[in-house]
């Protein structure tokens, strides 16, 4: 709740100091401490001191996998504006609402992470989607990022409408709005069933998973690269709790209906984010794609449903998104986005190479990375549930395959000739990759650094 | 006082510091500090062994349990040494003659280069260590790694001058050799793993002890060590490699023939006794392949002309003789024969060396001659050593050599006349190989002879000693004939070794055998003074070309094994791994290259498009949800 509230006011007050202060570093201070301060506080309230008392009716709970998995958010998001701050200030005029817009978004990923009621879920869907359509439309003066903003609109609209007809399918059926009735309900009927199915189509869709994924690699394309950089990690981890939680808690009983549509959405996502991603030229729409096949790994987590896989889940989100994050900070510094044009980084940046090289081995789950554990839970967890073992060995080929892709990236950083044209980058920028690479292999060595927190 | 058997782990600790120690500091030490260090740490064992062997003779034996070295299921390996007669009798062995060798080698090296210095004694101590650990160890795993170790240490050593290729391929022609019989060893552990379910000799010979083993089981495993031992020993059919091993410095070679290595298949089989005895197929097969070797490397030995190389063949035919002893159930004999072997080879490599060390590198006796008064010290300790192999009463050849032959006798005839046929040839090539060194006149070049010099007293005095032992170290195994309980070896070893059972033979005979091969022996150099004493230069022709090119086995190894195998991988280079695998490899990488374009094409842009396949795929899951589910 500290956080909540906190991120709210944080919000309104980026808004207004657009308004009153001159100094673009001034305002970017006041989200880097206002981040700080999140986290902070957020720590606290795990820790037991929460500043609020204020009765939520039983609509939201802020319990220990929600606490753990914001602050994840919001490391990585404080990570993610020390890289790129001034990145999101060069998007536009009115730079002071690009970071008004994230706390927004943060209020929606806190709802999302802990709500009790599917109307809680709904509105922290709609809190962190509607100022995503218009960071997506940032770049006024670019057309790209004009149509994927529309596109993005248009389809999320869709999504929207049906994750609203699933939760009046499951009010009609069951009166009730609470995860916990939901899944009390003995004998659903057909209405639930139905209910449950549009959820998770919608969810699909928001995680971006097969075949409702299709919005992923246009918007992520036509955004502008920084504001993509926030879309695939911090909310779509973000999307995966709600779902982990939706289908844990008020779906629950339900295991074996929805079960099998999850295997099969968990193999098309692997099938198509990895096979696609092969054929890409541009490192941010293979980056896109891999965002999908990142999430069809997730996705394992929802499938198995287990202590490992929430575990894995915490894991898996913080590994992704600190990697990913790292990627697109220096990607952004580049100058042309194919992978020719990171022929011969090595020898001018040799340590974005290096630590570029640490992000993508992570995300291609090699061991002593953060990455690889993390793929390592999923895997673990999907075989405790003693079925579907096909999905599993289907996922490890699909991990085979996404090695290509990412080493495409170390192979034109190393192994070929040619002169990077790179933005300058100044030593804070540098220090941060080292730490996120560094924090990754730790990560990947002790895993349970980041675990222990859940249970102390 | 603490018991010494309590610290017995310091025996082989030490030589591993002076590995470490020369091996880290190569760089930075000098050769003199290399050299204490190196000859120290193996003095500092050698007195150790001592003190065990006291302790073993008075009848303490102790098998030290250090920790658990492999836990697997119910297979449980641990990290032990077994101190025993057999076992501090070895040590002495390797620790003293190893030690004079080290002390030579010092003398003799001096001439390299600090660094490489270093690594020669480095790799020396690491030698002495892995064959310190194989006898010391208590269970079959344990000597497997000082066996592998010793594998590993003479193809460093015999590729120690790594700038001539011809040498690299001797060095790799030793390892690939060896691990023909190592895989046979491992084999064997397995299978001694798989029925008694542990590797500690104590088990192992308790389990055969009781008779539990089958007959098949017992001949392949004891086969299969026995295969292991043939590639160590150099045996038929894997004796090849030691006779290129010459391409290390002469001091490696001593200490591979006379101190490590080479009896390390003797003394496996030695440490097995109990499971041999069992089988008598094995003992025939192992009799018959000693003896064939003994007398295949006799008659080469007869025509060859390099110093080194009639050494290393009569090596391999002292080795034939203690595998007919084992064959022939006289383990006390083929240990023995060990013994004094030890003694007189490590003599007559470290002879040659100072030979060629006087010749400048000089290894081809036809180019010497008339060398016995330039280098008497040299000479005389030669001299001595080829007594002690020849076999002439009292030194050292004789007796060890008389309790062979005279288990062969009890066996059958004709294994004695053979074998005292191949005695003889070796009479015949060692004396061949003293005259024409030593007599008649020098043949070198007039530099050669201006530079020819005794060598220093760091190497004469290891021969000094040598001989002296070469001359008395057979005294401890005086046959019963000649002398009541003279034969303290048996008896020593008596604990670890069942005494002989075989058909005793009368002391008459015995007086017979004994007076028959000396005078035989006599003969024979008597003969090769005739003949050699002025050689002069000759082509070998007819049967003397055969020998002298090693009945062409190298040859004949070469085209049925050597080529096949290497067209073999010709082939499955060029086509398997070309087509097949490559194949198989680049096709799944163009069937995802592939998908990934077609697939492509599902993103087309257009949004219409994007939901009319969400939709379908909705309605799909519906309809199977709601229709074909139960």
């Amino acid at each position: 709740m500290n956080a909540l509230i906190l991120s709210a006011v944080l919000g309104v007050i980026m808004m207004f100091s657009g308004v009153m202060l001159k100094q673009k570093s001034a305002v970017r201070n006041i989200a880097i401490t206002g981040l700080f301060l999140l986290l902070v506080v957020n720590i606290l309230e795990m820790s037991g001191m929460s500043f609020f008392r204020i009765n939520t009716a039983g609509m939201m709970h802020f319990d220990r996998f929600s606490l753990l998995f914001n602050c994840i958010v919001f490391f990585s998001t404080f990570v993610y504006l020390l890289l790129s701050a001034r990145d999101i200030e060069k998007t536009g005029n009115y730079y002071a609402e690009y970071f008004t817009l994230i706390f927004f978004i943060l209020c929606g990923v806190i709802l999302v992470s802990s709500f009790q009621s599917l109307l809680i879920l709904f509105l922290g869907i709609e809190i962190i989607s509607i100022p995503l359509y218009i960071l997506t439309g940032s770049d006024k003066k670019n057309l790209k990022s004009n149509e994927a903003s529309l596109k993005y609109f248009l389809l999320g609209a869709f999504s929207t409408g049906l994750m609203l007809m699933g939760i009046a399918l499951i009010y009609g059926s069951v009166g009730s709005f609470s995860t916990a009735q939901i899944n009390m309900t003995e004998k659903p009927g057909a209405l639930m069933i139905a209910g449950m199915i549009l959820l998770l189509f919608s969810m699909s869709f928001k995680v971006s998973a097969a075949p409702f994924h299709f919005w992923t690699p246009d918007v992520y394309d036509g955004a502008p690269t920084v504001f993509t950089s926030f879309m695939a990690t911090i909310v779509k981890v973000a999307a995966f709790i709600a779902f982990i939680r939706l289908f844990g808690e008020a779906f629950g009983n339900l295991q074996p209906q929805w079960q099998i549509w999850i295997a099969l959405i968990t193999a098309a996502t692997l099938f198509i984010g990895n096979i696609t991603a092969v054929f890409q030229q541009s490192v941010k729409r293979m980056l896109a794609y891999s965002s999908i096949a990142q999430a069809g790994f997730m996705l394992l987590s929802l499938y198995a449903m287990n202590a490992d896989a929430k575990e894995g889940l915490l894991l898996y989100s913080a590994a992704y998104s600190l990697a990913t994050i790292g990627i697109f900070a220096v990607l952004i510094k580049m100058n042309d986005y194919t992978f020719d044009g990171f022929n011969g980084l090595a020898k001018y940046q040799p340590l974005l190479a290096a630590t570029t090289t640490i992000f993508l081995l992570s995300l291609a789950g090699i061991p002593l990375t953060a990455g690889f554990i993390s793929k390592f839970y999923m895997l673990k967890a999907a075989v405790a549930t003693g079925r579907h073992l096909w999905l599993v060995i289907f996922a490890v080929l699909m991990a085979a395959v996404s090695v290509y892709y990412y080493f495409r990236v170390i192979q034109a950083m190393y192994f070929k000739e040619g002169q990077p044209g790179i933005i300058t980058t100044s030593p804070v920028f540098k220090y941060t990759l080292v730490v996120l690479a560094a924090l990754i292999i730790i990560l990947g060595i002790f895993p349970n650094l980041l675990l222990n927190w859940y249970y102390f | 006082m603490q018991n010494a058997l309590q610290i017995a782990w310091l025996i082989p600790l030490f030589p591993l510091l002076g590995f470490l120690i020369n091996g880290l500091g190569r760089k930075h030490l000098s050769k003199s500090a290399i050299g204490v260090i190196g000859s120290g740490v193996i003095l500092a064992s050698f007195v150790m062994s001592i003190w065990v062997f006291l302790q073993v003779k008075d009848g303490n034996t102790h098998v030290a349990d250090y920790f658990n070295f492999i836990s697997v299921g119910d297979l449980s390996i641990p990290f032990a040494f077994q101190l025993d007669q057999l076992s501090s009798l070895f040590l002495l062995i390797i620790t003293g003659v190893g030690f004079l060798i080290h002390v030579y080698s010092a003398s003799y090296m001096h001439e390299e280069k600090t660094e490489h210095f270093g690594r020669y004694f480095s790799y020396l101590n690491l030698f002495v260590f892995s064959m310190l650990l194989l006898v010391m160890g208590g269970n079959y795993v344990i000597m497997f790694i000082g066996w592998e170790g010793v594998g590993l240490c003479s193809y460093l050593l015999i590729g120690y001058w790594f700038k001539k290729a011809e040498y690299n391929k001797a060095a790799n022609k030793a390892f690939i050799m060896n691990r023909i019989g190592d895989l046979a060893f491992l084999i064997a552990i397995f299978w001694i793993i798989k029925k008694v379910g542990n590797v500690n000799y104590h088990d192992v010979f308790q389990f055969a002890g009781e008779n539990k083993f089958s007959t098949a089981d017992i001949t392949g495993i004891t086969l299969l060590l026995f295969v292991g031992a043939t590639g160590k020993s150099a045996q038929i059919p894997l004796y090849t490699w030691l006779p290129d091993a010459m391409a290390g410095p002469t001091p490696v070679s001593a200490l591979i023939h006379a101190a490590t290595m080479v009896t390390a298949g003797i003394y496996m089989i030695a440490r097995s006794n109990v499971l041999y005895s069992l089988s008598h197929t094995t003992m025939n097969i192992v009799a018959i392949v000693g003896l064939a070797t003994a007398l295949l490397a006799a008659t080469i030995a007869l025509k060859q002309n390099d110093i080194k190389k009639v050494l290393a063949y009569s090596t391999v035919s002292q080795l034939g003789f203690m595998f007919l002893a084992l064959g022939t159930g006289a383990y006390v004999a083929a240990v023995f024969h060990v013994m004094t072997h030890a003694f007189f080879k490590a003599l007559l490599f470290l002879g040659s060396g100072s030979v060629i060390h006087a010749m400048g590198g000089e290894q081809d006796i036809r180019n010497m001659g008339g060398l016995s008064k330039k280098l008497s010290v040299t000479y005389f300790t030669f001299l001595v050593g080829c007594i002690a192999i020849a076999g002439i009463p009292p030194f050292s050849g004789f007796f060890s050599k008389d309790a062979i032959l005279l288990s062969a006798f009890e066996k059958s005839p004709v294994l004695y006349g053979i074998a005292l046929f191949t005695a003889l040839l070796t009479a015949f090539y060692m004396f061949r190989l003293l005259f024409i060194t030593f007599s008649g006149k020098f043949r070198g070049t007039h530099e050669q002879e201006h530079h020819l010099h005794e060598s220093p007293a760091a190497m004469t005095i290891p021969l000094i000693i040598l001989a002296v032992l070469s001359i008395i170290g057979g005294f401890v195994g005086i046959p019963e004939a000649l002398m009541h309980g003279g034969d303290k070896l048996s008896a020593f070893l008596s604990p670890v070794i069942k005494p002989h059972e075989g058909t005793p033979v009368s002391h008459s005979t015995e007086y017979g055998l004994m007076a028959l091969s000396t005078v035989l022996v006599i003969a024979m150099i008597i003969a090769a003074w005739f003949k050699f004493r002025n050689y002069q230069r000759s082509e070998a022709a007819g049967f003397g070309k055969v020998l002298e090119n090693k009945w062409y086995v190298d040859e004949l190894y070469d085209k049925i094994i050597v080529n096949p195998l290497n067209k073999f991988g010709g082939f499955l280079n060029s086509f398997i791994e070309k087509f097949v695998i490559d194949g198989v490899v680049n096709g799944v990488g163009r069937i995802v290259n592939y998908s990934s374009r077609q697939l492509r094409l599902l993103q087309s842009g257009q949004v219409g498009s994007y939901i009319f396949l969400m939709v379908l795929s909705m309605l799909v899951v519906f309809v199977l949800q709601f229709f074909l589910r139960k």
